[in-house]
């Protein structure tokens, strides 16, 4: 019962922080230059064109998703145009129009990043996060969260760092890290039951970045992790992982 | 005739004499004409300006000063819709605890139209298993202990796009999708590694609500009962999402 008014309450919270597409807004309108400008009925190559906008015609850009710009005609029928057909558009002042494509260019110089990585922290079994902000196409600043999961303790981590990217035209690039961070660490132990900590860490590291296609590329990366432990000695903890990751 | 010859002698004379002053003109005859005819219409253009300079003191001066700046378009910046976040609730089959109610919450960013990555949250609470209820009053787990708290970070595919008909005029979009990843599981009092795969169905009513039906397995190993296995925990829920 419990349960269900919490999904209850969810729900309602959902549903009440509706988007605001239901609210009138300026929108921006192109007009046609190719023969035609196809329509499809949802925004995937899989749906079915069921309208076109003829050559010179105005057509409202609503919003847009993935690869895909929900648009509306002088007469108002609303459909989906595909990315690579709305580089076909002008603006009103004969200008073409151009927007973010999410292609090579972009992986060498995007403005964000997130990815999900699993791995290995010291032994343990990790799964990560992470997301960056770039400053250039080279510097970045880098959040990453995870979880590790081992034999003797269990735990998270928090990082938080600048990645510097060497060769960033490369499809191929390798790029290097330095931080700091905080691990929280939970003993498994059963006879004597060990406190649980929170120690501070530095990092540094380097990694290798691929594009595969579109937005997505994949990387690889080590961190070397030292913990200020409140003992006489600190730590060394290596991190290795192997993650998907997107930029927008 | 003495004077005549004079006269004759004197006039020719003058005559070869005049004719000796245009032979400078015999070699610079052309840079002279050339400089002449440059000074004519530099004459001719002061001429001109000095008469445009006159008709533009003879026109009245002009009320309204025309305006021919370029008009600056503002080009109104495209909304992305591309995140997905929502609630769901269902039925989660916990090995050797029983079938118990779930809810949970999950958001998702699509990256293209085929691709998109989801994290999931969830919990249940374990029900009792076949040993306690045949035992009597044995307790396996505290009650902290049987709630089944789990997240996850998965990578979605998005394939058989189509369309939902809802009688003759309704057509909603909609997509069968695969959902693999990996995340953690909290149960009896451990964390444990996790990996999920499943298959959902999501239908479109409007551009920004989905309806999700949406089956996953949970797998993780435990040695709860004494032996280390693999268990599966399939999870059914209903969830409904709002693009943002």
């Amino acid at each position: 019962m419990r349960s269900l008014s919490v999904a209850g309450l969810l729900l309602a919270l959902v549903l009440l922080s509706a988007p605001a597409t239901s609210r009138a807004r300026e929108h921006l309108e192109v007009f046609v230059t190719a023969p035609y400008l196809e329509l499809r009925t949802g925004p995937g190559r899989g749906y079915p064109v069921f309208h076109v906008a003829e050559r010179d015609q105005r057509v409202e850009v609503l919003f847009r998703r993935t690869d895909w710009f929900k648009v509306r005609t002088e007469r108002g029928v609303e459909g989906w145009a595909a990315q690579r057909d709305m580089l076909r558009t002008v603006l009103p002042d004969g200008t073409p129009f151009t927007f973010d494509l999410g292609d090579r260019a972009g992986f060498t110089s995007h403005r964000f990043e997130m990815g999900v990585f699993a791995g290995d922290y010291g032994g343990a079994t990790l799964i990560s996060g992470y997301g960056s902000f770039s400053f250039n196409s080279q510097l970045a600043a880098e959040v990453a969260a995870g979880q590790f999961l081992g034999k003797f303790s269990n735990g998270a981590v928090a990082d938080f760092g600048f990645s510097h990217v060497l060769m960033p035209e490369w499809r191929l690039s390798p790029f290097l890290m330095l931080g700091t961070g905080l691990v929280h660490v939970t003993p498994k132990a059963t006879l004597v039951v060990p406190s649980e900590r929170t120690d501070q860490t530095a990092y540094v590291g380097g990694g290798l970045r691929y594009y595969l296609t579109r937005r997505f590329f994949v990387r690889a990366e080590y961190k070397s992790h030292m913990v200020f432990t409140k003992r006489n000695a600190n730590e060394e903890v290596d991190e290795w992982k192997l993650g998907f990751a997107f930029f927008f | 005739m003495e004077t005549g010859i004079r006269v004759l002698l004197l006039t020719s004379l003058l005559g070869v004499l005049s004719g000796c002053a245009s032979v400078r003109n015999w070699f610079h005859h052309r840079s002279e004409v050339r400089q002449a005819k440059a000074e004519a219409r530099a004459e001719a253009a002061q001429a001109d300006a000095q008469a445009a300079q006159q008709d533009s003191d003879a026109t009245p001066p002009r009320v309204v000063e025309p305006e021919v700046e370029r008009r600056k378009i503002k080009v109104p910046r495209i909304k992305s819709s591309n995140v997905e976040v929502g609630v769901q609730y269902g039925f989660l089959s916990i090995e050797d605890f029983g079938t118990q109610s779930t809810y949970g919450a999950s958001a998702a960013y699509h990256v293209t139209e085929d691709f998109f990555f989801l994290g999931e949250w969830g919990r249940a609470y374990g029900g009792r298993t076949s040993f306690e209820t045949l035992g009597g009053n044995i307790q396996l787990l505290t009650s902290a202990e049987r709630r089944f708290t789990y997240y996850d970070l998965s990578l979605g595919y998005n394939f058989l796009p189509g369309e939902a008909f809802l009688g003759r005029g309704i057509a909603l979009s909609s997509a069968f999708y695969l959902v693999g990843g990996i995340g953690s599981t909290q149960f009896a009092g451990d964390d444990r590694f996790t990996v999920n795969f499943g298959a959902g169905y999501r239908v479109l009513p409007t551009d920004w609500l989905a309806i999700h039906i949406q089956v996953q397995d949970r797998v993780f190993r435990t040695d709860l009962l004494g032996v280390s296995k693999l268990t599966n925990n399939m999870e059914a829920t209903l969830g409904t999402t709002v693009f943002f």
